[in-house]
């Protein structure tokens, strides 16, 4: 141990800095506009009541309002009613730092919708990706058929293009036929995934034959075999599989920021934090880097439950 | 007669078996065939041919203008800028990304349990929206108000000032960082690194699980007495096909670097264009400004720049680069 002190030394500084900028963005979400500004705090602010300004703006009383109030505040002057509204505003208005940044994360723009919008962008991506890889793997690795070495050769070649390097003619073809700002448009292009399919009949192909002809001879068709045999042989690899897909797509943000353009309603999370630092002025850090928080923190929690099987998930591209 | 038939019928009925087994074989294939076609080699085709006119989305038709986009490519100043940034990027982060993951790996498997822990350290940025952690560090390097700039102006008046960096530093400012155009490219280059070492760390950890240690005890018998001896003549050898695989697939997500930029500077790629990478340039040449001419002939040059390293891959595995 204390010889090896000067590893740990290093593996702590680089701990420090690969730390930071997590640190940083949960503290900036903890924080007042001001203690962000002054750099002061700590980790988690002071939490001192604060007023939202906005809030108190648009409850300042029109003459009308201040008319009607008038009775609750016998013999005063319009002008005492008003500022006495206004009082009772900045008391309702006031709240914590940290319920402000949270709160305004979720009102300001319509997040609960861009996290569904992911979840659904991602899921139905990984379940067609499932359904279209699993049979094809299945008929590579343990079905005979003439033509079999070349779809093979085809599925080597396609992993040798990147679907985000091909995004322009993609896009095109999509706004050719009136997809773009659609779900279909953040689905289509990764409904092919060739790596899934190499993956999986790489495993299948350690599957005994036995398995298979056993359950030919108890008469289950082909597609059954793929399904209910083959299936859950492979839970293993697909669950690795699953991982490699849902961090992949739910982190991306170039192929969304292409196609869904203004749509709002169809914005994944990526693009929900994106459309907040675009309209954001000085003492919205808050709530943005609250909005950062709230899509970062999902995948780190499933990540630090079940880290080996992350691990496994994410390194599976480097598998041979 | 009797005998004949019987393994005649047989052999019938095993070809019916086998026409059966080609039939599902391509009905079970034909899905991910077609989309194989339409999603990824369809484009590439499209890409090909577009990027010899001068189309644009929503114009009728469209001119063929032979090689003039690849001639403004390799002419233009612009596409000088594109080519110097990106290579800027990939040759930096692919070297130190893969010999940090490796120093980590090493450093990591040999400080016992403890180790585990920075190997989830180490693996968070490979998980977290790079998106929301650009805009993290674009908070951190802030001139003004970030921790870094912060941290810098601290360290003024005390010993650190011997160095040039931080003596200029506290006499005028501290940089601008992503405002800067010397510092721009580095700053991305920066993120990348910090993104993508951990990744190639844990492809490292496990390519070390199968190194033998038998041949560690070996080396020691031939008179490799120092770790760093036993490193070169068995680690790094044993480790060749991780490295060939992480050093491939760094360069390719090297190549396909965006979101840090678009962050940064969704409009011209950084200061004086200094970051404007091929990715950024496709998405802002072909998407936002419908150049789509020359945003297919980027695209093109994009394709065979991966093709390219994926075969010199590809090639280098099957030479076998494994001695362990």
């Amino acid at each position: 141990m204390t010889r090896d002190w000067w590893k740990h030394m290093i593996l702590i500084i680089g701990a420090i800095i690969v730390i930071a900028p997590f640190y940083m963005m949960v503290s900036y979400s903890f924080k007042s506009p001001g203690e962000i500004d002054r750099g002061e705090g700590g980790f988690f602010g002071r939490q001192e009541l604060m007023v939202d300004e906005r809030c108190v703006k648009l409850r300042d009383p029109n003459r009308d309002e201040i008319a009607a109030a008038a009775p609750n505040y016998p013999g005063q002057s319009d002008n005492e009613i008003r500022e006495a509204i206004i009082a009772e505003a900045e008391a309702d208005c006031s709240m914590r730092p940290v319920v402000f940044n949270y709160s305004k994360a979720f009102t300001e723009a319509p997040l609960i919708r861009y996290l569904m919008n992911g979840v659904i962008v991602t899921a139905s991506i990984f379940l067609i990706q499932i359904v279209v890889a699993l049979p094809a793997a299945y008929a590579l690795a343990k079905l005979k058929f003439w033509g079999r070495e070349a779809v093979f050769g085809l599925v080597l070649f396609c992993l040798l293009i990147p679907v985000h390097a091909i995004a322009l003619p993609l896009y095109i073809m999509l706004a050719k036929i009136g997809l773009t700002n659609t779900y279909a448009a953040l689905v289509v292009p990764w409904t092919i995934s060739v790596f899934g399919i190499f993956l999986m009949r790489q495993f299948f192909m350690t599957v005994p034959d036995d398995l298979i002809d056993t359950a030919r001879m108890d008469g289950m068709s082909e597609m059954a075999i793929v399904w209910r045999v083959m299936l859950p042989t492979a839970i293993p690899a697909l669950l690795a599989f699953a991982i490699f897909s849902v961090v992949a797509h739910w982190n991306d943000y170039f192929w969304p920021r292409i196609v869904v353009t203004g749509n709002r309603d169809l914005f994944t999370p990526p693009l929900g934090l994106r459309e907040f630092k675009g309209d954001g002025d000085g003492s919205f850090f808050g709530p943005m880097m609250a909005t950062a928080t709230v899509i970062v923190t999902p995948l780190i929690v499933a990540f630090l439950l079940a880290q080996r099987r992350f691990i496994e998930g994410i390194t599976l591209s480097g598998m041979k | 007669m009797a005998v004949v038939e019987a393994p005649l019928a047989a052999a019938a009925r095993t070809t019916d078996a086998e026409v059966q087994q080609v039939r599902t074989a391509w009905w079970l294939t034909a899905p991910a065939l077609g989309l194989m076609f339409l999603i990824l080699l369809v484009p590439v085709m499209v890409a090909c041919v577009l990027s010899f006119t001068d189309y644009s989305l929503g114009n009728p038709g469209f001119n063929w203008v032979g090689v003039d986009n690849y001639d403004k490519l390799f002419n233009r100043s612009t596409y000088e800028k594109m080519f110097i940034a990106t290579f800027t990027y990939v040759v930096t982060v692919v070297p130190i990304s893969v010999a940090l993951g490796l120093g980590a790996a090493l450093l990591i498997n040999s400080v016992g349990r403890l180790g585990d822990l920075y190997k989830t350290i180490y693996f968070l940025p490979v998980m977290a929206t790079l998106l929301a952690m650009a805009i993290a560090w674009e908070f951190m390097l802030h001139p003004s108000i970030g921790m870094v700039n912060r941290g810098l102006e601290m360290t003024c008046g005390t010993v650190l000032e011997v160095i040039p960096f931080i003596a200029n530093g506290c006499a005028d400012r501290f940089p601008l960082w992503l405002g800067d155009r010397d510092y721009a490219i580095w700053v991305v280059c920066f993120i990348g690194i910090w993104q993508g070492f951990g990744f190639n760390m844990v492809l490292y950890l496990a390519g070390l699980t199968a190194v033998h240690r038998e041949l560690y005890h070996a080396a020691e018998m031939d008179g490799a007495k120092s770790g760093w001896d036993r490193f070169w003549l068995v680690t790094w050898p044993a480790l060749g096909p991780t490295t060939v695989f992480v050093v491939t697939i760094s360069c390719i997500r090297a190549f396909q670097v965006f979101d840090t930029i678009e962050a940064f500077w969704p409009q011209g790629g950084g200061p004086n264009k200094s970051a404007y990478v091929m990715m950024f340039a496709i998405f802002e040449k072909g998407i936002q400004q419908n150049l789509i001419g020359i945003g297919s002939a980027i695209t093109m040059l994009f394709l065979v720049f991966v093709m390219f390293l994926t075969l010199i891959q590809r090639w280098l595995v099957e030479r076998k680069v494994h001695y362990g």
